[in-house]
């Protein structure tokens, strides 16, 4: 309980220590005191919360992400005011999502039961996208209710987890012996693989028909890993690879917005003010930080980069805290990812196996290609950083799905001694 | 499933591997990403670097740094009136206009005294150079004042240093409250971040001063008389007078005064398209001005600016401006600050002298020839018919008592239906110039209407305080 909370005071500290850095630079509104004074509050109350109820599971997942949150927030505040005093609002009902779910939601094997409605509702989430959706920046991801915008493709995530997991979990030993050989490879018939392998080509090819690209990377390397970890067989893996080169490359070919973007990536600085402007401003950012940072408050990227909130805040903060602030924000995600990992190997049920891994798979794969394309790894993608980049759909959808990740872990925690722990090793895996 | 203990390898190996490109841009490539010219990193040497101050040929202040509460406030005393020649500069909007061409100098990045690299080296708070620039305040408020309103450029030199005395451009913005209105300046019609004296338009019949040389070199006889029946037809093109006009029997300086398009249409085809494209050439079109800020090439077409050959219908617009023919009111004014100056365009100077915080002199220009485009009696040739222009013809709204001007209209046509761009170049004393003039005003109307009493304003409290003794 005292580490619990501890943690909480520290993740506070660091929100407030900033805050008081950009108070002293005269970059805090006065405003920004009261939400900040919302955010702790609901964070401190939360703890005790789960005190009250009898929360049992992971411990620092939590506060990992609230740390996250505050860095996130101070930097919004610092790039935006105006739309950091958003974020602070999505931030308090990401936490009462998270509470809601954690406690409200009995249990979590129940979403198993919904195998293929979890699968429709992606397929018609992203249908809707499509038809009813408004193009931003190239991509047509939001849905327009009045003042309020939505990015449907932030709920597909969840909803697709859920079905992966629970269809994996009803099919995982047909999916790794296979019944027909095709010379020294088995596959599996076409009844199990079909309604898989048809919704995954829907979810993709509806993304790509939306031409947010980013996100149908995330999904398909989010369903490879999850086919790979669930099956263990590298010959999942092995395919995949001749799939990305082949739609990369059809894609290069198919459509002109695809080869420009490459073209930039190739060479920003040919373009510097037009095309490449943005990744060769992020770099300049970046590469400005160098190893402590040029401080909080001092750096051009919050005014030169386009879509320093959002996709690209993690060059912000790569350049005023340096190389050193960067990596502490990497370790942070990867904490969170592993964690999420073992609550997986913990989990009693294959269900809730699959989902809390293929969580942290989710996320890890979101930050690993945010990171590449910030650093001029990958081309620009446009994926925001969970928890942290501005946007209430990601951040809801991401606290939806840490909720879920507490569930399953609390519900492991006590529901198996140490003794039926060694036991159902033997029995499941 | 053992299939997870993999999966976070994997995962945990991509983050490792992936840092190393942080490590790449923030440790390898950091010294070279700062070299990158389109990198604004720079502006954060004005932390500890007070920027120098920006005066005016009399020490009148026109930007100047002041610090506030411990930080450094940059200020334009003279609001709009000077904008956006000297631009601004911003951690925010980045930076523009002389502030951001002479930003080294303003800095005192280029001076390598040893005082300086001492300073560098320890981080010292230090000033950087002022500039002092040749342009005179009391002229500049005139000519501002008199386009307020109005969307164009008033140019003014002095034809025999190349001294810019004005450079005012229409819209213009407060650069004291540049963050504060920048949504509202970048929305505002007639773009007031464009320098205006820098941007392309069809010269119309200003152009004719150019035509003259064409004519004077292939040997024509000036002296001939010409039946101007108020249209004419080349190649099956009809060329029309201004308002279709007959002028009558009109000789070189009638036609030039009244401004006469089948004259030069004609005649500037008998010297022939290459004498023409020689002519142009000579007066600095295809060539880059040497100039303290960027002026773009002027352009007989758009795609070579001065051509090997031209198709004789576009030869014939060309001769009076029309056709494809692009010049900017800073070259139109250093065109007829040549003819003031006896054929020789002097090179452009903005900034006199630069001076270091001690007040040493860093820089002094010089006065140069640029370029010499006409012989003296050549010169003499077209001041004449630009004299007449001033007593007799088109340029008459510009004529001033007691004093001898010498000036040209134009009123080019931009293309669409849009009223025409109005165009006055002039300077005076014709006999001994101290100033020649060039005056655009945007969808103006006529030059004699529009631009002429702008430049006779500018041209009058020149020649006052040049009694005044100054």
């Amino acid at each position: 309980m005292l580490y619990s909370f501890s943690l909480r005071v520290l993740t506070l500290s660091i929100m407030w220590t900033g805050l008081g850095v950009l108070r002293s630079v005269d970059m805090l509104d006065s405003q920004f005191f009261f939400h900040a004074a919302v955010f702790s509050l609901l964070i401190i109350v939360g703890s005790a919360v789960e005190l009250f109820l009898g929360y049992n599971g992971d411990n620092n997942l939590l506060p990992v992400v609230q740390t996250l949150l505050a860095i996130g927030l101070v930097f919004l505040v610092r790039i935006n005011p105006s739309l950091a005093e958003d974020q602070f609002v999505w931030a308090n009902l990401g936490l009462l999502v998270y509470y809601g779910i954690l406690f409200w939601l009995k249990d979590y094997r129940k979403l198993g039961e919904y195998q293929y409605l979890w699968g429709l509702l992606a397929l018609v989430l992203l249908l809707v996208t499509l038809v009813f959706g408004v193009t931003i920046q190239g991509a047509t991801s939001w849905i327009r209710f009045g003042q309020i915008g939505f990015q449907p493709e932030e709920l597909v995530k969840v909803a697709l987890l859920l079905f992966m997991a629970s269809y994996l979990a009803e099919n995982r030993e047909l999916l790794s012996v296979g019944t027909f050989q095709i010379g020294r490879f088995s596959l599996p018939d076409r009844k199990t693989l079909g309604p898989f392998a048809l919704i995954g080509i829907f979810v993709l090819g509806l993304l790509a028909a939306q031409k947010s690209l980013g996100t149908a990377l995330v999904f398909f390397l989010l369903m490879v890993f999850i086919i790979y970890m669930v099956t263990e067989r590298l010959l999942y893996l092995i395919l995949a690879l001749p799939v990305i080169i082949i739609t990369g490359t059809a894609g290069y070919f198919l459509f002109g917005h695809v080869r420009v973007r490459v073209a930039t990536w190739l060479n920003p600085w040919v373009d510097s003010s037009g095309g490449g402007f943005q990744i060769a401003q992020a770099l300049f950012a970046i590469s400005g930080g160098r190893l402590l940072g040029t401080g909080l408050g001092n750096g051009i990227g919050a005014y030169q980069i386009p879509l320093a909130a959002s996709d690209f805040i993690f060059a912000v903060i790569a350049e005023e805290l340096g190389f050193v602030g960067a990596m502490a924000v990497i370790c942070l995600f990867i904490i969170i990812v592993l964690r999420a990992l073992a609550i997986g190997v913990k989990a009693v049920d294959r269900f809730g196996q699959i989902l809390a891994a293929g969580i942290g798979i989710l996320i890890g794969v979101e930050v690993l290609i945010i990171l590449a394309g910030v650093t001029k790894l990958l081309p620009l993608t446009g994926l925001p950083l969970p928890w942290v980049s501005y946007g209430g759909s990601s951040m809801l959808s991401h606290f939806l799905l840490l909720g879920l990740l507490a569930n399953i872990s609390h519900s492991s925690s006590f529901s198996l001694s140490e003794s039926a722990l060694s036991k159902r090793a033997g029995v499941l895996s | 499933m053992t299939g997870i203990r993999k999966i976070a390898l994997v995962l945990v190996f991509s983050f490792v591997f992936l840092s190393f490109g942080l490590v790449y841009w923030q440790v390898v490539q950091a010294d070279a990403m700062l070299e990158n010219p389109a990198n604004r990193r720079a502006i954060f040497l004005e932390k500890r670097i007070t920027r120098g101050g920006i005066y005016d040929r009399n020490g009148v202040v026109l930007a100047e740094t002041k610090e506030i509460d411990g930080k450094k406030v940059r200020f334009y005393p003279q609001g709009e009136m000077f904008q956006p020649l000297l631009g601004y500069t911003s951690v925010q909007y980045g930076s523009a206009g002389l502030e951001a061409a002479q930003a080294e100098t303003l800095l005192g990045l280029n001076d390598s005294s040893i005082l300086r690299k001492i300073q560098d080296a320890f981080e010292l708070e230090r000033n950087g150079h002022d500039l002092i620039l040749t342009l005179d305040s009391r002229l500049q408020e005139v000519a501002y004042q008199k386009l307020r309103g109005k969307a164009g450029a008033v140019v003014a030199l002095n034809p025999q240093n190349g001294d810019v005395l004005v450079l005012v451009s229409q819209p213009s913005f407060d650069a004291n409250r540049l963050e504060e209105d920048w949504e509202k300046i970048t929305k505002q019609e007639g773009s007031p971040f464009l320098n205006h004296a820098f941007c392309q338009y069809p010269p119309g019949s200003i152009m004719k001063v150019v035509t003259s040389a064409a004519l004077f070199q292939a040997g024509l006889d000036i002296t001939d008389l010409y039946n101007c029946e108020g249209s004419t037809i080349v190649n099956g093109q009809t060329i029309l007078e201004q308002n279709d006009k007959a002028h009558g029997w009109v000789n070189y300086d009638l036609a030039l005064a009244y401004s006469c398009n089948t004259y030069f249409a004609e005649h500037g085809i008998k010297a022939g398209v290459e004498s023409f494209l020689q002519a142009v050439e000579a007066f600095g079109f295809g060539k880059k001005i040497p100039f303290e800020l960027y002026v773009p090439v002027s352009s007989i077409t758009p795609d070579v600016p001065v051509p090997e050959n031209l198709n004789l219908n576009l030869f014939a617009a060309s001769t009076f401006g029309q056709g494809q023919v692009m010049v900017s009111p800073f070259h139109m004014a250093l065109i007829t600050a040549g003819v003031a100056n006896k054929g020789r365009i002097m090179t452009p100077h903005l900034i006199d002298r630069v001076l270091d915080s001690n007040q040493n002199i860093k820089y002094e220009s010089k006065p140069e020839v640029w370029l010499t485009p006409l012989s003296e009696e050549e010169a003499e040739k077209v001041k004449n018919g630009m004299i007449l222009a001033v007593t007799e013809g088109t340029a008459s709204p510009g004529a001033i008592p007691g004093v001898s001007i010498a000036a040209k209209t134009g009123s080019a046509e931009p293309g669409g239906n849009r009223s025409t761009h109005a165009w006055y170049i002039a300077f005076a004393p014709a006999e001994e110039p101290v100033i020649a003039v060039a005056v655009l005003v945007e969808h103006g109307g006529t030059g004699g209407g529009a631009a002429a009493p702008i430049a006779k304003a500018v041209i009058e409290k020149a020649l006052e305080l040049k009694e005044g003794g100054d």
